[in-house]
């Protein structure tokens, strides 16, 4: 080698071993982080450099997005939120929200610049759901519907529950899901129960039902006590910390003319309780003496100050009457399966002298012709706070309590069950609050449920013949004389003992009127008809829950008890070979969306579709698929174990329905 | 009718009519006058000649009042040009809903005729009070001021007709003209002089710069709350409103701001911005904010920010306050929401790159609805977007053609301000004014450039329904032989040509500091540039000869030897050093004193001795005597002594005592026991006037770098000089101006050299 070839080769190294330097002392850098340092050692490439600038924006993008996410925080619903499939080991997946979430996903990367698009998620006729989101975003975007679903469809990050995705016609994006993942649902359906789809819990408190002291409760309660009932279900099956309240009407100026008209019948009631055998009555005979007897009234009068002032005597003689009252409200609750925890307006008494007090000291009460009112941008009516004699009114009692509700109960969602008639109370109501700063509506949610009178099948109110208010309790008897006769017409009563007779007839009777109230759009008026309810045929819960016990019976006649279907579950082979099979497999798993649907509304009605749904897919099922097979001479050959887990399932999820609707169910019928 | 006809109804020439065809808003303008004033009465020479005058003077922002004005020149209420000057002014000043009728036509005298008689009357009584005086002068008499008085009787009188009547009078009372009347008097030149008081003079000889004070107060900018007379301010319905809550917050003071980027050093060009802004404020008892223009997230850095701040001082100037723009960034960010429901902003996806250049596409996001871009600047807040991906853009078209300027775009940057707040910051074009009207901003004083932002920053203002400033322009200051970019200073000093941004060679304030240049020659030198919108290239000799100016008359003296030479002076007459007294300030007792070693070794400048003897040569040479400063003798050549390469090594040198009789040609300066210092000279940066023209220096400015820009010497300087501090600034007398180094060490001074005594020659 000669002395120049031998130099080279010296340079050379000695410039290899200065890159390897260089190199070994970036990676030390990147290692310990101190890479910025490097610059000015001038030892960094430019990728290197354009790298840790990429970083160090990413972080700061990453900081940003995460304080976003944080500040809408709680606000952000199920839908929107795509979760790890991990999470759907052990509870039921919202598939559709799933499936929104993905595409929006998919949407918002493929096109960064498309405002809130709509992203659509169908049934397919041909596959299981199809994205019609292309459509409108290519009108909006003026491009190609088929490139932009093309796009789109290129830009679903991959996840277990869709098995592959094709495009058609003019850019759908069909969607097939994943059998594995819907054979682990239907398992889990049948092996853990009916789960809740993945929910943020809040404290929630719901207001329902909410009938006057001394009064009896009548067919306008039934709604609220019903409607209520269902949605407190709802939301502590979700998981939700519910609290039940019955907003007693308990501290009115009626309670003048009873305990005055109580001193006088019952003059030693203080000491013994009185025994007031009919409220009812008591309350109509001190009235038409309010009317008529002036004294009377005035006494009436000065016994309200005295109870408002807690005078031991009229304290003692309101909780008698209250009591009472409330007697005769637990026996209706007991009967329709409702629970509640009474808390009256008495309750907010102090509450509201103090409310009264903030918001005068906030200037925010106006003068108006000696009452003292409230008003609030976007209502058109104040709440008067205070009347001119001083005293104070519902308005005044509701803001106490709405604020009760937020600030000592921790209210983070608060519902008002009431009718319709409130609606434009209730806009002032939170309005006002909103504007006093105890509601702020990005961290609280409020919201009014109302629904529509009840009316006859005349289409007028519904009335008693001789023109007065049906009393509930006459309802519910009525209800059940009907459920009775019904039965017997169709002969159960030869069919089933006589404790399982009377358990079909309780269970049909306030099954159907609750169900009657729950399937139709609550924000209508609704036609009460016992003879449309007790109809064994269409989308009653008398047919439902017939149907109910004949899939239960599938298993019961080919002798495998609920427990061997467990254990035929556990296996977790389910196939869904036939296409009604998967048919019945993709609805039972559809009633996490249908959930979640009412979380948005509340409204009841999809529920009651859904249960009917899966009943008449169930139909379709079991005429196509046979479960038990048996020969000419009904010997059982056959015993489909695949399918009689699907009935299982099929089941667990109308069980669900309808103990969410509030429904009691029977094993026989 | 023919646009030509049209113009030409008005009475102009022809040629008249040529030129004002080529300014075509003008010519439309004219056209529509005409349109109006058809049918109100007869279009003559002197009802077109108003209404032309009308088109050019009244203002466009008072267009509005255009049909009135117009009404009334052709129904010829308003028939003479100060009737209609007094109209515009009228309208002017009552520009919002104070305008009244009645009082409009007395201000402007609408429909006033002033009938002969009454101009009778009135010239009689003027010439009747200066009776005996024009009897006296005869025709010699100035008439002139006649007229004045007259009109000052009757405001509206016609003066075609006054100055008839006063000749006619002036005939009547002297008759025709004699002989000695047609004399030409003798002008008295020396008359006005003597009127002038003695100090007066004095003052007016000695050499006195004007202050840009002193020039602020000669500019006739808008006085506050006058902004809707000026040129171009649009008036809405909350002008008036606005203006009146803007005068209360200011108490009717001027306010002005220097607005820099912090992302660099200041340099000669800001030193002009900050005069002007700082200067104006001080000449109106107003006040001047200093803001950082902070709106840029990439660039900044505390050092600048000091810098900036240092240097104003330095320029001694006091902010009222230091303000930035990121103080008002929730401010900004409310009001682009704001601009989005009005449906004057929208978030745009086109990429930079296909936005920029000349005549870039449309925006195809410009009609999106309201909803969808607040949603979308909702999300370029919150991060959704990525860099580039999203700007918000303003619906408004700059003067140059630029369509919807961006207002905000994203970066994923931390401020260093504002931390982590932001990933979206707002440009220049939209933070600019807010801010100016934020700080309720009179005179929104800036450069020449900025002319064609004027209506988009108006039309900003507006849009928001905010206070509005009112933008003037003065012409951008720039220097030749040196760059200023940030970016190309910074290239010098990475390629090591100059060592900071602070090196003398440099235009940047701290470089012109360091150097030595004073802080009010800076500032006499902007003033000298006046408020010309012109857009000025300086050559540095002009600030340099500001420099020398101050310096002569505040710099103390002190001699150096740049190049020395040994002088050994054998009869040297006294025992040992002796002291020598040397005026600070020649010519100024009050300056007082300052003492220098004199010995009999000395050093002279090298160049002030010559073994041969050239023609013109004045000082010392063999056969030559020279005069050594301020110590009273002459020297001699005894014996010039040489070393072994057969160079100089020194001179021996016999002395006398100056008298009248042996003058020297020449004095030279010396040093005696002087100290050793370090003494930086300096020539220009660049070899050519224009470095950065490719046409003179197609290599770039890399290329056209003076070598020898910089010459480092050991010099000999006396003792006077001991213990100076940095930045004091010495005349080395013969030599030039030098100041103190920042490098200095107390045992080795370090000298600039701020400027030569004259201007230099060498280059250029």
């Amino acid at each position: 080698m000669s002395e120049a070839e031998l130099r080279q080769h010296h340079l050379r190294v000695v410039k290899m071993e200065e890159e390897a330097e260089r190199l070994a002392s970036s990676l030390g850098a990147l290692m310990t982080g101190t890479a910025e340092a490097l610059e000015t050692k001038g030892l960094v490439d430019k990728e290197l450099t354009d790298l840790l600038n990429e970083n160090k924006k990413l972080k700061y993008r990453t900081n940003i997005l995460k304080r976003r996410v944080a500040q809408i925080g709680g606000k952000s619903s199920n839908s929107d939120t795509i979760l790890s499939p991990e999470t759907f080991k052990d509870q039921m997946c919202n598939i559709l929200g799933q499936l929104e979430g993905i595409f929006s996903r998919a949407i918002q990367s493929a096109y960064p610049e498309a405002t809130s698009p709509v992203v659509q998620i169908q049934l397919s006729k041909h596959a299981d759901y199809q994205c019609n989101a292309a459509m409108a975003l290519a009108k909006s975007l003026k491009k190609n519907p088929r490139e932009v679903g093309e796009k789109i469809l290129n830009s679903v990050a991959t996840n277990p529950l869709i098995a592959k995705m094709d495009l058609s016609g003019p850019g759908f994006i069909n969607v097939y899901l994943n059998q594995d993942f819907i054979r682990q649902q239907v398992t889990n359906l049948v092996v853990k129960g009916v789960t809740p789809p993945p929910t943020t819990p809040l404290r929630v408190v719901i207001d329902f039902s909410s009938p006057n002291i001394a009064k009896e409760m009548h067919v306008g309660h039934l709604r609220s006590t019903v409607i209520g009932e269902s949605i407190a279900r709802l939301m502590e099956f979700l998981g939700h910390d519910v609290l039940r309240l019955n907003h007693l009407g308990d501290w009115g100026t009626q309670f003048g003319m009873l305990i005055a008209h109580l001193e006088d019948k019952f003059p030693n009631f203080a000491t013994s309780s009185p025994p007031i055998s009919d409220l009812q009555t008591f309350y109509k005979e001190s009235k038409v003496r309010f009317d008529e007897d002036e004294p009377f009234k005035k006494r009436a009068y000065q016994a309200v100050v005295k109870l408002q002032s807690h005078d031991p005597k009229h304290i003692k003689g309101w909780e008698e009457i209250c009591d009472i009252s409330k007697k005769e409200f637990k026996k209706v609750y007991k009967r329709l399966g409702v629970v509640l925890v009474d808390r009256g307006e008495s309750f907010y008494q102090s509450r509201m002298e103090d409310i009264v007090k903030s918001l005068g000291a906030a200037g925010m009460l106006e003068e108006d012709e000696g009452r003292k009112v409230m008003f609030a941008e976007g209502a058109d009516i104040p709440l008067t706070i205070v009347k001119s004699d001083g005293g104070f009114t519902y308005d005044t009692s509701d803001m106490a309590c709405m604020k009760q509700r937020i600030e000592e109960e921790r209210g983070q969602w608060l519902i008002y069950v009431t009718d319709a008639g409130q609606s434009q109370h209730f806009k002032t109501l939170f309005a006002c609050a909103k504007k006093v700063g105890f509601y702020a509506p990005d961290r609280i949610r409020i919201n009014h449920v109302p629904f529509g009178v009840v009316l006859g099948e005349d289409k007028k109110k519904f009335k008693t013949r001789s023109g007065e208010t049906v009393r509930l309790v006459d309802l519910l008897d009525e209800g059940l004389q009907r459920s009775e006769e019904k039965l017997k017409e169709k002969e159960r009563d030869k069919a089933l003992t006589q404790e399982e007779f009377i358990r079909a007839r309780d269970a049909v009777a306030y099954g159907c009127i609750k169900y009657a109230d729950l399937s139709h759009d609550r924000a209508r008026d609704y036609i009460f008809s016992f003879d449309r309810m007790l109809d064994f045929r269409g989308n009653t819960a008398a047919y439902l829950l017939y149907a109910l016990t004949r899939i239960r019976s599938i298993a019961r006649t080919a002798g495998v008890s609920s427990e061997e279907v467990v254990t035929m579950a556990q296996k977790g082979t389910v196939e869904f070979d036939h296409e009604k099979e998967w048919k019945l497999a993709r609805t039972l798993l559809k009633l996490p969306d249908v959930l979640i649907r009412i979380t948005d509304d509340l409204y009841t009605h999809p529920l009651c579709e859904y249960l009917y749904e899966v009943s008449t897919v169930f139909t379709e099922f079991y005429d196509n698929c046979y479960c038990v097979e048996k020969d000419s001479s009904g010997k059982i050959v056959k015993i489909n174990n695949n399918r009689l887990v699907l009935c299982e399932a099929t089941a667990a999820v109308m069980e669900k329905c309808f103990f969410l609707l509030g429904i009691n169910t029977v094993s026989k019928m | 009718m023919e646009v030509t006809e049209k113009l030409k109804s008005l009475g102009l020439s022809d040629q008249k009519v040529k030129e004002t065809l080529k300014n075509e808003s003008l010519t439309v303008l004219l056209a529509d006058i005409v349109d109006q004033a058809q049918g109100k009465g007869e279009l003559n020479k002197s009802v077109g000649n108003l209404l032309y005058n009308l088109g050019t003077k009244l203002p466009r922002q008072f267009h509005t009042r255009l049909p009135l004005l117009v009404e009334y020149v052709a129904r010829a209420q308003i028939n003479q040009e100060a009737k209609l000057t007094a109209a515009i002014k009228f309208v002017q000043d009552h520009a919002m809903k104070d305008f009244n009728t009645a009082d409009f036509e007395k201000a402007c005298g609408a429909g006033v005729e002033v009938s002969q008689d009454e101009i009778e009357a009135a010239v009689a009584q003027v010439i009747k009070k200066h009776k005996e005086v024009i009897l006296k002068q005869r025709y010699q008499y100035n008439t002139g001021p006649l007229m004045g008085q007259v009109r000052a009787i009757l405001q509206w009188a016609d003066s075609r007709k006054v100055k008839e009547e006063i000749d006619l009078q002036i005939l009547t009372l002297l008759g025709p003209k004699k002989e000695e009347d047609l004399v030409k008097p003798v002008k008295k030149k020396t008359e006005k002089k003597e009127n002038k008081p003695e100090v007066a003079q004095v003052q007016h000889t000695e050499k006195q710069s004007l202050t840009m004070t002193d020039l602020l107060k000669t500019v006739h900018f808008h006085a506050p709350g006058q902004n809707h007379q000026t040129e171009g301010y649009v008036i809405t319905e909350n002008t008036s409103r606005l203006l009146q809550e803007h005068l209360k917050i200011t108490g009717v003071q001027v306010r002005t701001r220097f607005p820099p980027e912090p992302n660099g050093i200041l340099h000669i060009g800001h030193a002009k911005a900050i005069n002007i802004n700082f200067g104006y404020a001080a000449a109106n008892n107003g006040m001047c904010f200093l803001r950082y223009d902070d709106t840029n997230p990439e660039k900044e850095e505390e050092k600048f920010f000091v810098g900036i701040k240092n240097m104003v001082e330095w320029l001694g100037y006091k902010p009222h306050q230091i303000t930035h723009s990121s103080d008002n960034f929730q401010q900004l960010y409310e009001w682009a929401v704001t601009l989005i429901k009005k449906d004057l902003a929208y978030v745009c996806h086109q990429r930079p790159e296909e936005v920029r250049g000349h005549d870039p596409p449309p925006s195809p996001w410009r009609e999106r609805p309201i909803h969808e871009s607040l949603q979308l600047f909702e999300d370029m807040k919150n991060g959704k977007f990525d860099e580039g991906e999203a700007t918000l853009r303003l619906k408004t078209m700059l003067e140059e053609g630029k369509m919807d300027p961006v207002a905000y775009r994203i970066k994923f940057i931390a401020h260093h301000r504002t931390g982590d707040t932001w990933c979206i910051y707002p440009t220049y074009d939209y933070t600019h004014c807010l801010c100016d009207s934020i700080e309720h901003i009179t005179h929104s004083l800036c450069t020449k450039e900025f002319q064609a932002r004027r209506s988009s920053y108006y039309w900003l203002c507006n849009a928001v329904d905010i206070y509005c400033p009112v933008q003037w322009e003065y012409g951008r200051l720039n220097m030749y032989y040196t760059v200023v970019s940030k970016r190309k200073i910074a290239k010098l000093i990475s390629e090591g040509f100059v060592r900071d941004w602070d090196d003398p060679r440099l235009f940047t304030l701290s470089a012109l500091r360091r150097r030595g240049f004073p802080a009010e020659a800076i500032n006499n030198f902007c003033a000298t540039l006046g408020l010309t919108g012109a857009q000025i290239i300086i050559h540095p000799d002009a600030l340099e000869a500001c420099v020398r100016d101050v310096l002569n008359v505040t710099s103390h003296r002190a001699m150096a030897v740049l190049n020395p030479l040994k002088v050994i002076i054998t009869n040297y007459p006294n025992k040992g050093p002796t002291n020598v007294t040397v005026p600070n300030i020649p010519g100024n007792d009050s300056a007082g004193t300052h003492t220098v070693i004199f010995d009999e070794e000395v050093w002279i400048e090298s160049s002030d001795f010559q073994e041969v003897e050239e023609k013109g040569y004045r000082r010392l040479t063999p056969s030559q005597s020279v005069g050594l400063r301020h110590c009273g003798y002459i020297i001699q050549v005894q014996e010039v002594v040489r070393n072994a390469q057969g160079g100089i090594d020194h001179l021996k040198v016999t002395c006398h005592k100056t008298t009248d009789a042996n003058k020297p040609k020449s004095f030279i300066q010396w040093v005696s026991k002087p100290l050793k210092c370090e003494v930086r000279l300096y020539e220009r940066l660049f070899n050519h006037k224009s470095p950065e023209d490719p046409s003179v220096v197609p290599g770039g400015f890399l290329t056209d770098i003076n070598t020898n820009s910089l010459n480092v010497l050991s010099a000999l300087v006396d003792v006077s000089v001991k213990g100076a501090q940095v930045l004091q600034k010495f005349q080395f007398e013969r030599s030039g101006y030098f100041s103190v180094d920042p490098d200095s060490m107390p045992d080795n001074l370090v000298f600039n050299c701020t400027v030569g005594l004259k201007e230099d020659k060498r280059k250029v």
